[in-house]
C-alpha cells in the first residue's frame, strides 16, 4: 500500500534530484556505458555502419599497435617525474610561505597565477619563450643552455614539457600544503623545538607525518592529473618531436579524431580508464594507511 | 632571536627572486605584445621603444573579440547557473530523504567523479550528435551541466549534512512548501559552498579547451578555441598572437585580482573535499 504521503515524498525527490541525475547520466554515464559496447566494434565515427568485432580491438592494442605502448611509457615517465617534482617544489614553497614573511600574500598569489590561465595559453606562452625568448636571453647572457633546442630535440622536449607542467601546477599544490601546515597546532611545533628538533630532523619527524592528509590529497590529484595530461601537450608539442611526448590522452584523441578509428580509440580509452583507476586506488590506499593523528 | 630574523629575511629574498623568475614569461608576453613585428624579432627582452596599442586594435577586430567574449561569458554563466541550481536541489533532497532510492541516486550523481573524461568523450560526441547538441553553444552548456553536477552535488551534499534539520521543520509547520523552504531558507545558508562551486566552475569552464574543441567542431566560438586557432594562423606574427594571449587571459586575471583570497581558498577547498 502506497500512501499519498509517501507518493508525495517520492515526487518531491524526483523533482529535486531528477534534473541533476538525468543530466549527469546523459553527459557521463550513458556515454561511458556506450564506450564499453563501442570498444568491441569497428566504427569510423561517420558512417552508420558499425560492425561488432568482439575483442579484436583489444587484441590489436596489445599485440600490434605502434603508438599505445610508447604513449603509455611516456605517460608513466611523465607522471613519475611530474608528481615528485611538483610535490617537492610545492612543499618547499609552502614551508617558506607559511613563515611570517612581509610579502607572503603577494608571493602566494604570484605562484598561484598560472593556475587561472588556460593551458592553451600556457602552452603558447612557453612556445614563444622557447623559440624567441631563449635566443634573446642567450645573446644577452651567453649561457649555453639557453641556446639548446628545447622543443625540437627528443631528449629535451620531455624536460621542457615537465618544466612547464610543474611551473603551471605548483602554486595550486602549494596552497594545499599551506592549508595543511596551518592546521598543525603551534604547541606541537614548540614542543619539538624545546626538545631540540630543528631543520631537517623536525621536518621529517614532526611536520611531514602531520602533513600526511594534505600529502594524500596532493599526491592523488597530481597523479590523476598527470596520467590524464592533454592540453599542455596538445598546444606545446602536439606529441612531438617524433611521438616522443605523446601521452595516452593524446593517443586516444588522435586515434579517434585524426585517424577516424573511433571504435578502436574507444577500446584504448577503456584500457586507459582501467589503468588510471587501478593506479589511483592503490595510491590512495597506500597513503591513507600512513596518516597519523596529531 | 636575531638569527631567526636573519633567516626569515634570507628566505624572503630567495622567494622574491624565484617569484620574479616565475612571472618573467608573462612579463615577456606583455612587453612583446606592445611592440611592432620588427622589434619582437630583433630583441625579445628589450622594452618597447614606444608603447603602442596598435596590435591590440588589430587583434580585437581580427579575432572578433567582443563576440567571442560574449559567447564564452554566455557558456560560463548559464552553465554555472544550471550546475548550482540542479546540484544544490539534488543534494538537498538526497540528504534529507533516507531510502535506498536516494542512496542509489546519490551514487549515480557522484560516480562520474572517478571517470576520466577521455574514457567517454568519443561516445559523448556520438550521443551529442544524436541529441542535436553539436555545434551549438546551448548544446555545449547542456553537457557542462551534466559534467559539472557530480562535484557540485558532492560538495553541497557534504555541507547540507551539517545544517540542523530543526530549521526546515519549523518552516514546514508554518505551512511553507518544500520548494519555498529550499529557496528561501536552505539556499541562502549555503553561500560559502556555493561560492566554492562557482569559483571552481568559472576556472574550469572559462579555460576549458578539449570539450569545446570536439563539440564545436572547428567553429571559432569560444575564446580558448579562437585563441588556439589564432596562434596557428598567425604563427609567424608573434606580436598579434601575444596580444591575443593577453586579451584571452585578462578576464580571468581580473576576476582573480578581485577575489584572490576566495579563489585560492575555494579551489583548494573544492579539491580537498572532492
Amino acid at each position: 500500500m502506497v500512501g499519498s504521503k509517501s507518493r508525495k515524498r517520492l515526487l518531491e525527490l524526483l523533482v529535486f534530484a531528477g534534473p541533476a541525475v538525468l543530466l549527469i547520466f546523459i553527459a557521463a554515464e550513458l556515454p561511458f556505458l556506450m564506450s564499453i559496447y563501442y570498444s568491441m566494434t569497428k566504427w569510423n565515427g561517420i558512417s552508420k555502419h558499425i560492425t561488432f568485432t568482439g575483442l579484436r580491438n583489444f587484441r590489436e592494442l596489445f599485440t600490434d599497435d605502434s603508438t599505445f605502448f610508447p604513449s603509455l611509457w611516456f605517460t608513466f615517465k611523465y607522471t613519475f617525474f611530474n608528481v615528485i617534482a611538483t610535490n617537492v617544489a610545492a612543499i618547499l614553497l609552502a614551508l617558506g610561505l607559511s613563515k611570517a614573511l612581509k610579502t607572503a600574500n603577494v608571493l602566494r598569489a604570484v605562484f598561484f597565477v598560472p593556475n587561472i590561465v588556460s593551458l592553451v595559453v600556457i602552452g603558447f606562452v612557453w612556445k614563444f619563450i622557447f623559440s624567441l625568448g631563449t635566443t634573446s636571453l642567450y645573446e644577452a647572457t651567453g649561457w649555453g643552455f639557453l641556446e639548446w633546442s628545447w622543443l625540437g630535440s627528443i631528449k629535451l622536449a620531455f624536460s621542457s614539457v615537465l618544466m612547464v607542467s610543474v611551473w603551471q601546477a605548483v602554486g595550486f599544490y602549494m596552497m594545499i600544503y599551506i592549508t595543511g601546515l596551518s592546521s598543525i597546532p603551534d604547541d606541537i611545533n614548540e614542543a619539538a623545538e624545546l626538545d631540540g628538533a630543528r631543520g631537517f630532523r623536525k621536518f621529517f619527524a614532526i611536520t611531514l607525518p602531520l602533513l600526511m592528509p594534505s600529502f594524500t590529497v596532493a599526491m592523488f590529484m597530481s597523479l590523476a592529473n598527470s596520467l590524464k595530461v592533454f592540453d599542455i601537450i596538445y598546444t606545446l608539442t602536439f606529441g612531438g618531436p617524433g611521438d616522443s611526448t605523446r601521452s595516452l590522452s593524446l593517443d586516444i584523441y588522435t586515434e579517434a579524431f585524426v585517424n577516424n578509428r573511433y571504435g578502436y580509440a574507444t577500446a584504448k580509452s577503456i584500457v586507459f580508464v582501467l589503468i588510471v583507476l587501478i593506479i589511483t586506488v592503490v595510491q590512495v590506499k597506500f597513503f591513507k594507511s600512513k596518516e597519523v593523528e596529531a | 632571536m636575531t638569527r631567526k630574523r636573519r633567516n626569515l629575511i634570507i628566505v624572503e629574498i630567495v622567494l622574491l627572486v624565484i617569484a620574479c623568475l616565475f612571472v618573467y614569461p608573462f612579463l615577456l608576453v606583455v612587453i612583446n605584445s606592445l611592440k611592432p613585428y620588427a622589434e619582437v624579432m630583433t630583441d625579445v627582452i628589450a622594452l618597447p621603444k614606444a608603447w603602442e596599442f596598435e596590435n591590440y586594435k588589430q587583434v580585437w577586430q581580427l579575432m572578433d573579440y567582443p563576440k567571442l567574449f560574449g559567447n564564452t561569458l554566455f557558456v560560463t554563466v548559464v552553465s554555472i547557473a544550471g550546475i548550482v541550481l540542479f546540484g544544490s536541489m539534488a543534494a538537498y533532497k538526497l540528504v534529507r530523504t533516507k531510502s535506498w532510492l536516494s542512496t542509489l541516486l546519490f551514487f549515480v550523481c557522484i560516480a562520474p567523479m572517478m571517470l576520466p573524461f577521455q574514457s567517454f568523450m568519443i561516445t559523448l560526441i556520438k550521443l551529442s550528435k544524436n541529441l542535436h547538441l553539436m555545434n551549438s553553444l546551448p548544446g555545449l552548456t547542456f553537457i557542462y551541466w551534466g559534467l559539472g553536477c557530480p562535484l557540485a552535488v558532492f560538495l553541497f551534499h557534504g555541507f547540507i549534512k551539517s545544517i540542523p534539520f530543526e530549521l526546515e521543520e519549523s518552516a514546514t509547520i508554518d505551512g511553507c512548501s518544500p520548494y519555498r523552504t529550499f529557496f528561501s531558507i536552505i539556499f541562502p545558508i549555503m553561500k560559502p559552498v556555493t561560492a566554492t562551486v562557482v569559483i571552481l566552475n568559472v576556472m574550469w569552464i572559462w579555460n576549458d579547451f578539449l570539450l569545446p574543441l570536439i563539440m564545436l567542431n572547428g567553429n571559432q566560438a569560444t575564446l580558448q578555441l579562437a585563441a588556439y586557432q589564432f596562434f596557428g594562423q598567425y604563427k609567424s606574427e608573434w606580436q598579434f598572437a601575444l596580444a591575443a594571449v593577453v586579451l584571452t587571459t585578462l578576464p580571468p586575471v581580473i576576476f582573480f585580482l578581485i577575489m584572490q583570497k576566495n579563489i585560492m581558498k575555494g579551489m583548494v577547498a573544492g579539491a580537498v573535499k572532492g
